[in-house]
C-alpha cells in the first residue's frame, strides 16, 4: 500500500530546542541547503510514522512573523505560500508568554498548528503547573509535551500531527484587536478581497492585519495590486506607529488572559480576573454558569419590575379617566380612550421590564463577562456550524433583533453571517416580552418567571437547531475562526450601564410613540368601522371590537388558519397586527376584548374561558417563532440583499411557529394537561 | 491550612446549595418534599437549577483543592460571588414585594409578611458574605505565595 505523504514545518523562537526536535524526528535523514534567494540555512528531513511519510522542514527561528528580519519573512512566506499540512510550533515551556506571541501570529495565518511544549521537564522541576487541556481549549490547538533532548514525546507529537493533517475541519481562534482596529480590518478585508490574486494566495484577514501593522513586505505586495489606491486611502487615515503598538498590546493582552488559566506559577501574581476566568471558562461549568447568570438577569427583569409596572398602569388608568371625563365627542373619546390610551398604555406598561432587561444586559456587558460568555459558547457555536462571533449578535437579539442583525456585519464569513441573520429572529426580543408577561402572569402565577425563561430557552434551542440544519444543507461549509476578546473585568458603574440602558430603552419609547401608536390607531379604526351590511354607527359601543366590525370580518377570514391551534379570531387579528410591531399583539387584544389598557381585566377575560394554559403557552410559542416585525424583516432584506432569503426566513419561522403551537395544543389536549 | 479552611467551607456551602437546589426543583415539579414551609423553599425549577450550579462551583473547588491544585481557590471565590449575586437578586425581589404591599397596596399582597419573601438565596448568601469578608484580598495574596 502506498504511504500517505504530508509536509510539516517546525517553527519557534530561537533557542527553544527546535533543531534538537528536528534531529529527534528525522534522525539521519536530513538535507541542508539554503532558502531560495537568501543565505538562510534550510534544513529538511524525512520520517515515516505508521503509514505516513512525513517531510519535515525546519524554519528559521523567529520571535514573530513581522517583516523585521529576513528570517521572519522566510518563515512566514513558507507557511503562507507553500502551505505545509501542519505547522509544529516548538514552545519553550519555561517561557510561555514570549513564545505564545508567535502562536498568536501563526493562528492568524490560518495554519493548522500543533504545539510541542518543549523543555517540559524543566518547567515541571521548577514547579510550573501547565494545564495542557486548558491550553488546547483556549487556543484551539493540540498541545503535546516533549523533551527533545531525550526524544520524549516524539511519537505522541507525530500522532497528533498526523491526526491534525487528517482532520476534515479546522477551527481556529484568533486575537481580537478591539472595536476600532477591527473596523479597519473589516474595511481592508473588503478591499483586499477584491484582488483575487492576493486573496487566493494569502488569508485576507492576515493581510489586513499586516497592513495595519505597517508590514513593509506586505505593503510592497499591495503596491502592485489593483486595490493599492483604496488600501492606501484607508491606511492614510491611521497613524501606523500607534496601530502597531496597539495591536502588539492586544496580542499580549490576550496572552496574559490565557496564561494564568493554563499555568498558575508561570506568572508573578494572580488577579481576581484570573480567578474568575478560571471558573467561568471552565469546560464543564462555563455554560451552566452562563445560564445561571442569565436566569438571575431575567428574574430581576420580571419580578422586580412588577411594582413599577403597577405605577405605569395606575398612570394610564388615571389618564383614561381624564380622557373619558373631559371629552364629550364619543368618536374622539373612543379614539383616544379605547384606541390610543388603551393601545399605547398596554405597551408602555412593559417599559420597566424592557429597561430592566437592558440594564441587566448592560451590566453583564460592561463587567466584561459577556466576552467570556462568547468564548465559552464558541465550542458549542462551532458544533452547530456557527462562529463564536455569532454569539454576540444572537445575544443582542434579546434586546432587539434589528440592531442584532446589523451587528452581524462584524462576521466576516458570508455564510456564517447569513446563518446568524436567519436564526436571529428566534432569539426573543424585548418587544415579545409583553405577550409572555401578560399570558404567563395570567395563566402560570408564581411559575410565570420560569415559564418565560423556558420560552427564551426554547428560542435559543430553535435558533441552534435551525443553524445546524441550514449549515448542514443549504449553506454547507466550515465556520470562520473565532476572534478571542477577553478584556479585563471591570466593576460596571451604574451611570455607564444606565446610559446604555437608556440608549436601547429609548428606542422602545420612540417606537411606542410612532409605529405602535399608528398600529393601534389602525386597529381601532378597523374595529370601529361597521362590517358591510351591519347597521350601526362608526365607533359605536355595539360594534367596537366585535364580530360586527371590519376587524371582525378580517378575523373570521383568517380564523381557520389558526383554529387548529386553539386560537379564536381575536387572537388571529392580534397576531396579524403583531407584524407591525410585536408589542401590538397585547395592545390589539386589549382593544378587541374591550378591556383597554387594563391588563388585569384582559387577564380575567382570558382565564375565564377565552383561553386556557395550553392555548396561552401555544400563543407565547407562536409569538416567539412566527414572522418577526416589519422593521426586522426590512433589515434582513437589507443585510442579506436578497428577497429569497428574506422570504425563506419569514416562511420558515411561521411554519415552525404553527407546528409548535399545534403540537402544544394537540398533545396537551390529548394528555389533559392544563385544561 | 488556609486552603483546608476554604475546602471545608466550599464543601459545606456547596452541599447546602446542591440540596436546596434539588428541593427547589422538586417543589417546582409539584413534588412535595415536606421541607418547603420550614425552610422557606419555593417551587422553582430554574431557580433550583441555578442553586445546583452554584453548589457545583463550590464542589469543583473541593475537587481541585483536594487534588492539590492551588488555583482551585478560584472556584471558592466565584462560588461566593455567584451566591452574593443571587442574594442580591432575592433581596431586590423582597424590595419589590415591599413596594407591592406598602405603595401599590395590591390585593394579592393582603396579609403579606416580610418572612413570605425570605428565600434560601438570602440566608445561604449570608454564609458566602462571611466567607467573602473573612478571606477577601487573601484570595489573591495567598495564591501568589503558594
Amino acid at each position: 500500500m502506498e504511504k500517505k505523504k504530508i509536509t510539516i514545518a517546525l517553527a519557534g523562537n530561537p533557542n527553544v530546542g527546535k533543531t534538537t526536535l528536528f534531529n529527534a524526528i528525522t534522525g539521519a535523514r536530513q538535507h541542508v541547503g539554503n532558502w531560495p534567494g537568501v543565505t538562510v540555512e534550510k534544513k529538511t528531513g524525512k520520517r515515516t510514522y505508521k503509514d505516513t511519510e512525513i517531510e519535515v522542514v525546519d524554519l528559521p527561528g523567529t520571535y514573530s512573523l513581522t517583516a523585521y528580519s529576513i528570517d521572519e519573512v522566510v518563515a512566514r512566506d513558507y507557511v503562507v505560500e507553500e502551505k505545509p499540512d501542519v505547522v509544529v510550533q516548538i514552545v519553550d515551556a519555561t517561557n510561555l508568554e514570549r513564545n505564545l506571541y508567535l502562536t498568536t501570529q501563526l493562528m492568524e495565518l490560518g495554519s493548522r498548528v500543533v504545539i510541542a511544549l518543549n523543555m517540559w521537564d524543566l518547567a515541571e522541576s521548577r514547579g510550573d503547573e501547565i494545564d495542557t487541556r486548558k491550553m488546547e481549549d483556549f487556543l484551539e490547538i493540540p498541545v503535546v509535551k516533549t523533551v527533545a533532548n531525550r526524544a520524549e514525546g516524539i511519537d505522541a507529537l507525530l500522532e497528533e500531527v498526523v491526526r491534525e493533517a487528517d482532520k476534515g475541519e479546522h477551527h481556529e481562534h484568533e486575537v481580537s484587536y478591539g472595536d476600532d482596529i477591527e473596523k479597519k480590518i473589516i474595511e481592508l478585508e473588503k478591499i483586499v478581497g477584491k484582488d483575487s490574486a492576493l486573496s487566493g494566495k494569502y488569508p485576507v484577514r492576515w493581510l489586513s492585519v499586516k497592513l495595519l501593522d505597517g508590514d513593509e513586505n506586505i505593503l510592497e505586495k499591495i503596491e502592485g495590486s489593483s486595490v493599492a489606491t483604496q488600501v492606501n486611502s484607508v491606511l492614510s487615515t491611521i497613524k501606523k506607529e500607534d496601530y502597531e503598538a496597539a495591536m502588539a498590546e492586544k496580542r499580549y493582552e490576550t496572552i496574559n488572559t490565557v496564561l494564568p488559566q493554563v499555568c498558575v506559577k508561570c506568572i508573578k501574581g494572580v488577579t481576581f480576573s484570573d480567578m474568575i476566568d478560571r471558573a467561568v471558562t471552565n469546560k464543564y461549568l462555563g455554560i451552566p454558569i452562563f445560564l445561571a447568570m442569565m436566569w438571575a438577569a431575567f428574574e430581576v427583569t420580571f419580578t422586580v419590575a412588577t411594582p413599577l409596572m403597577e405605577f405605569v398602569d395606575m398612570f394610564f388608568g388615571w389618564l383614561a379617566g381624564v380622557v373619558a371625563g373631559s371629552i364629550t365627542n364619543p368618536v374622539l373619546g373612543s379614539l383616544l380612550g379605547d384606541g390610543i390610551v388603551a393601545g399605547v398604555g398596554a405597551v408602555m406598561i412593559f417599559l420597566p421590564n424592557i429597561l430592566l432587561l437592558f440594564l441587566m444586559i448592560s451590566l453583564l456587558e460592561d463587567s466584561g463577562y459577556m466576552a467570556r460568555a462568547a468564548f465559552v459558547m464558541d465550542k458549542l457555536m462551532y458544533k452547530i456550524g456557527l462562529n463564536g462571533r455569532s454569539f454576540i449578535p444572537l445575544l443582542m437579539g434579546f434586546g432587539c433583533n434589528v440592531p442584532a442583525i446589523m451587528a452581524t456585519r462584524t462576521i466576516e464569513d458570508e455564510k456564517d453571517r447569513l446563518v446568524t441573520i436567519l436564526v436571529n429572529p428566534f432569539i426573543s426580543c424585548g418587544a415579545r416580552l409583553p405577550v409572555y408577561l401578560m399570558l404567563a402572569g395570567a395563566f402560570f402565577g408564581r411559575q410565570a418567571g420560569s415559564v418565560i425563561f423556558g420560552i427564551y430557552i426554547l428560542g435559543i434551542i430553535v435558533a441552534i437547531l435551525s443553524a445546524k440544519l441550514i449549515r448542514g444543507t443549504v449553506l454547507k461549509g466550515k465556520p470562520s475562526p473565532f476572534i478571542m476578546e477577553l478584556p479585563p473585568y471591570r466593576l460596571p458603574t451604574l451611570k455607564a450601564s444606565a446610559i446604555h440602558m437608556w440608549e436601547k430603552g429609548s428606542i422602545y419609547l420612540k417606537k411606542a410613540g410612532t409605529i405602535i401608536l399608528a398600529g393601534v390607531v389602525f386597529v381601532w379604526l378597523l374595529s370601529a368601522i361597521p362590517a358591510p351590511g351591519v347597521d350601526a354607527a362608526f365607533a359605536s359601543e355595539e360594534i367596537l371590537g366585535t364580530e360586527d366590525s371590519l376587524i371582525g370580518v378580517l378575523g373570521h377570514i383568517i380564523e381557520p388558519l389558526v383554529a387548529p391551534l386553539g386560537f379564536d379570531w381575536k387572537v388571529a387579528v392580534a397576531l396579524v397586527f403583531g407584524f407591525i410591531a410585536k408589542e401590538i399583539v397585547i395592545g390589539s387584544m386589549g382593544v378587541l376584548y374591550g378591556t383597554g389598557e387594563d391588563e388585569d381585566a384582559l387577564a380575567e377575560i382570558l382565564t375565564a374561558g377565552a383561553m386556557n394554559p395550553l392555548t396561552a403557552l401555544g400563543l407565547m410559542v407562536f409569538t416567539l417563532l412566527y414572522v418577526p416585525c416589519i422593521a426586522c424583516v426590512g433589515v434582513v432584506k437589507k443585510e442579506t440583499g436578497s428577497w429569497k432569503w428574506t422570504l425563506f426566513m419569514v416562511a420558515y419561522g411561521t411554519t415552525l411557529a404553527w407546528i409548535a403551537a399545534f403540537l402544544i395544543y394537540r398533545i396537551g389536549t390529548a394528555i389533559g394537561w392544563g385544561l | 491550612m488556609a486552603n483546608t479552611n476554604k475546602m471545608i467551607f466550599a464543601m459545606v456551602v456547596g452541599i447546602l446549595y446542591v440540596v436546596f437546589g434539588i428541593l427547589k426543583m422538586l417543589e417546582g415539579f409539584g413534588i412535595e418534599t415536606g421541607l418547603a414551609e420550614s425552610l422557606l423553599i419555593p417551587g422553582d425549577f430554574f431557580g433550583g437549577f441555578c442553586f445546583v450550579v452554584i453548589g457545583a462551583v463550590f464542589l469543583y473547588a473541593v475537587k481541585e483543592l483536594s487534588a492539590g491544585v492551588h488555583m482551585g481557590v478560584s472556584y471558592v471565590y466565584v462560588g461566593i460571588l455567584m451566591s452574593l449575586v443571587f442574594m442580591a437578586v432575592y433581596l431586590l425581589v423582597m424590595g419589590a414585594d415591599l413596594l407591592m404591599f406598602y405603595a401599590v397596596k395590591s390585593e394579592d399582597y393582603e396579609g403579606w409578611r416580610i418572612i413570605d419573601s425570605m428565600r434560601p438565596g438570602i440566608y445561604l448568601g449570608l454564609l458566602s458574605l462571611i466567607g467573602y469578608f473573612y478571606w477577601k484580598d487573601r484570595f489573591t495574596t495567598e495564591m501568589t505565595k503558594v
